[in-house]
């Protein structure tokens, strides 16, 4: 088999570091490629080479035999590269015909668009992706799921032959990742080079064929086929050193009293009925689709959305959280967002403000004034703990690693003390070094009498940490699952629970 | 089914303002019948034909997510140039329309590059370029009127087609109607509410961004030129002072017609009834003689209203999403 592209021994340096040195990289036509690593080992690096995005210090990009330069991806896209990235990049308010033609609505500025042949293009690949969508569907009313699709089909209508996925699971259900799998087979037969980059390792060994993996800019394999390898291989490359998977024996079950307790809650937000426990030093799990109000029920105990039917107790009291300031510093309640970039961090602010923010107002002094040096005192012992790699306290948080931004998420919330955690997708874009890390800092902090409550639509992370597993569908819980680590009968009595649904 | 649809008009971004206008001008004539005498009706109209093409000019720049603060003096500098170059170097009438135009595009074109360029936000450079302008007016005028307008434009600022329609709204029908094709219909159009909407989706998919920016300003810049000539038309003499009072009635208008400050969204038919809505309210209080200081409380308090329409439409929007309501 023959090679459409070919990465030949290329390095970039940024000032101060070598993102890339030396890295070689295979993609024939008719096959599925994995580009594996941890956070920061070049991933992001390699794609903005090949895409045009960035130059190579040294080394070729090689396409059809060829070394190639392009200056930008719009280059790269006509000559058969495209990417489909991990963030969407649709225009909410066009309709799916546009965002698919975006770039071929017209000859000149001002030629006037000729809707029928937009959409009846935009249909024929639609067609191919077997989406049934008709393309004058405006994008914003399209599910996640469905936007990244029609960004696949768009990257398609480029007569791509090589087409790089960035992540392209990391907001889809499993069914939807199915069907994008389903999808991807087929492109394959029809000879379209795919790039492949995940977190997850399960769907990697499920589609792709041949596997890169970085490590600290270099390669740890060249494409090398994925049949010959075992999952802890894989592993091994990546980090360095195997991954425990379950290792952790179940945890001894806690009798006290229920830290908060949701009796016949309903919310807002459209929960209905919804009976919860977490007792001080237990580890609750909520797994539920994306979709299933998750999210949605952390932000409704938070105060975030109204409370219209049933109680919410504290220590056993009952009580009306209004705010989030309230359920923080009367309650003692803690969230660690998903979206740690939107709604956790200040990105442009120090580590010491981001970690800082959840204790000002304890450690204000009379007159409301802050002293950086008391704060300092106590954020500094909890960014010591949990090992967050910066250069200093002042260092502006955005710069930091995702692993280490996601660290001073969680570091806030020790710092003030919370009795409660509530941990939303802990490892969403984090490498398994830090995941693992983090994993271990949650059993630590329910050893020290925290309650937490772990949001996560991660299986093996969800069978790792929790204690109990509360599933969740349609913003009901619609079962509960004893955790003993096993993981083919826990996973299995989840999906039960949430297939269920139909029952119901 | 009929009834769902009937709902779904009013959901429409105009709708809202279409009914306050209707009501409004009900109450009111029937408080004062000679609301609606023939003269008054032509003043309205000259009134809405001049502001509706102000706020075109600052709708285009909300659609590319964008605000034009210099709108207002890029208008009055047209106006002096305008009157001017015919009074001074005695240049012909429809020349200087042309010249008027030409500035406008051009100094709108400046502004775009600027900020594209740049990539320093459009109110940074439009507050730069809005004191310029001014100066540059101040410059020409000596800060005293020109007054040698033909009596052409005097006539077409101030007399009617037909009834009580003035020529003033025949600017005003070419430029609504052209910008609503070219939001419709056309390539840059598109492409404006595109970067507006979604501007890294839009460089992506190989928009020119930079190039759409420019375009966005060079016609905003055209419109203030047009608003600038059309009040010298209607005011008959080339005032330095036109375009001072433009800013916030150009903001009020595309947004109480439903336009999304944060870009990709714009209503030509809502911003006509938002234009329509001020030009009643300041009427009324004159016909009414209450205090004009009321005027601009109730401005703000509708800006008010209508961000709140949009907010509340969106959340809406949002919790049906959640809902799981979906097609």
């Amino acid at each position: 088999m023959s090679n459409l592209l070919d990465i030949h021994h290329v390095s970039k340096s940024f000032p101060g570091v070598k993102a890339l040195d030396d890295v070689s990289m295979s993609l024939a036509a008719g096959s599925v490629h994995a580009l594996l690593g941890e956070n920061g080992a070049g991933k992001s690096t390699l794609i903005k080479i090949i895409t045009g995005l960035l130059h190579p210090d040294t080394g070729d990009v090689v396409l059809d035999g060829a070394p190639t330069r392009f200056n930008s991806p719009r280059e790269a896209a006509a000559h058969g590269i495209a990417v489909v990235h991990q963030e969407r990049n649709l225009v909410p308010r066009f309709s799916v015909g546009e965002n698919i033609m975006l770039d071929r609505l017209g000859k000149g500025s001002l030629s006037r668009i000729d809707f029928a042949a937009v959409n009846q293009e935009a249909a024929r690949w639609l067609k191919l992706l077997d989406l049934d969508i008709d393309p004058q569907t405006p994008v914003s009313r399209l599910s996640v799921a469905q936007m990244q699709l029609v960004e696949i089909g768009k990257a398609l209508s480029l007569k791509s032959r090589v087409l790089l996925l960035d992540e392209p699971t990391a907001s889809l259900t499993p069914a939807e990742s199915e069907a994008l799998f389903a999808i991807i087979r087929r492109l394959k037969a029809d000879s379209v080079a795919i790039l492949f980059v995940s977190h997850k390792l399960e769907e990697v060994f499920q589609i792709c064929d041949t596997v890169t993996v970085l490590r600290d800019g270099r390669n740890v394999c060249d494409s090398v086929p994925l049949a010959g390898l075992g999952r802890q291989d894989v592993v091994m490359m990546m980090i360095g050193r195997p991954e425990r998977i379950s290792s952790r024996a179940p945890r001894p079950k806690t009798a006290a009293k229920p830290y908060l307790e949701l009796g016949d809650f309903g919310s807002a937000a459209g929960h209905q009925g919804i009976h919860l426990s977490v007792r001080p030093g237990e580890i609750v799990g909520l797994y539920g689709l994306v979709g299933a109000g998750r999210s949605e029920l952390a932000k409704a105990v938070l105060g975030l959305y109204r409370q219209t039917s049933g109680t919410v107790c504290i220590a056993g009291a009952p009580v009306h959280i209004a705010s989030v300031a309230e359920a923080l510093h009367r309650h003692g309640i803690g969230y660690v967002s998903e979206d740690r970039k939107g709604e956790g961090l200040i990105l442009m602010h120090s580590v010491l403000d981001n970690a800082g923010v959840t204790v000002w107002r304890r450690l204000a002094g009379r007159l409301g004034f802050l002293a950086s040096g008391a704060i300092a005192r106590r954020i500094g012992p909890v960014v010591d703990k949990l090992e967050v790699k910066t250069p200093s306290l002042r260092q502006t948080i955005g710069n930091l690693s995702g692993g280490n931004q996601q660290k001073v998420s969680v570091a806030k919330w020790i710092a003030a003390g919370v009795r409660l955690l509530i941990i939303d997708e802990p490892s969403v874009g984090i490498d398994i070094k830090t995941k693992a890390y983090l994993h271990d800092l949650i059993h630590e902090l329910a050893a020290g009498g925290t309650a937490v409550l772990l949001i996560t639509s991660d299986m093996p992370e969800m069978i790792d940490v929790a204690d109990r597993i509360l599933v969740m569908d349609g913003y009901r819980i619609k079962g509960e699952v004893e955790n003993d680590r096993n993981y083919e009968r826990v996973s299995q009595a989840i999906m039960t629970h949430i297939h269920s649904r139909q029952a119901a | 089914m009929d009834n769902r649809r009937g709902l779904q008009i009013l959901n429409n971004d105009w709708a809202g303002p279409a009914l306050i206008c209707l009501a409004s001008i009900i109450v009111i004539s029937v408080l004062q019948p000679s609301f609606l005498s023939p003269f008054n009706i032509l003043v309205l109209l000259s009134a809405i034909a001049v502001n509706m093409v102000i706020a075109l000019g600052q709708l285009v720049i909300i659609g590319i997510g964008q605000m034009n603060l210099a709108l207002g003096t890029l208008g009055g500098l047209v106006g002096v140039c305008f009157v001017g170059a015919i009074e001074v170097w005695g240049v012909p009438t429809p020349l200087a329309i042309m010249m008027g135009l030409g500035i406008g595009a051009l100094a709108g074109m400046v502004n775009g590059a600027i900020i594209a360029r740049t990539g320093i936000s459009a109110f940074i450079i439009t507050l730069a370029s809005l004191q310029i302008f001014k100066g540059i007016n101040l410059g020409i005028t000596k800060a005293q009127p020109f007054y040698g307008v033909p009596d052409i434009v005097k006539q077409f600022g101030n007399t009617a087609v037909i009834g009580p329609l003035p020529w003033l709204i025949l600017p005003m029908l070419i430029t609504a109607l052209g910008l609503w094709y070219l939001f419709r219909c056309l390539r840059i159009g598109r492409y404006i509410l595109a970067v507006g909407g979604n501007r890294q989706a839009a460089e992506l998919s190989g928009i020119d961004t930079v190039g759409t920016v420019i375009w966005a300003h060079a016609i905003s810049g055209v419109l203030a030129a047009t608003a600038g000539m059309m009040l010298v038309a209607r005011l008959q003499i080339g005032q330095p002072t036109i375009g001072d009072d433009w800013l916030i009635s150009s903001f009020a208008a595309p947004v109480i017609g439903g336009a999304s400050l944060s870009g990709g969204h714009v209503s030509i038919a809502g911003t006509f009834f938002g234009v329509v809505i001020i030009a009643i309210i300041t009427q009324a209080l004159v016909l009414f003689s209450i205090d004009p200081f009321v005027v601009q409380i109730v401005l703000g308090g509708l800006i008010l209203w209508a961000v709140g329409i949009n907010r509340f439409r969106e959340w809406r929007f949002a919790k049906m999403e959640a809902a799981g309501v979906r097609p």
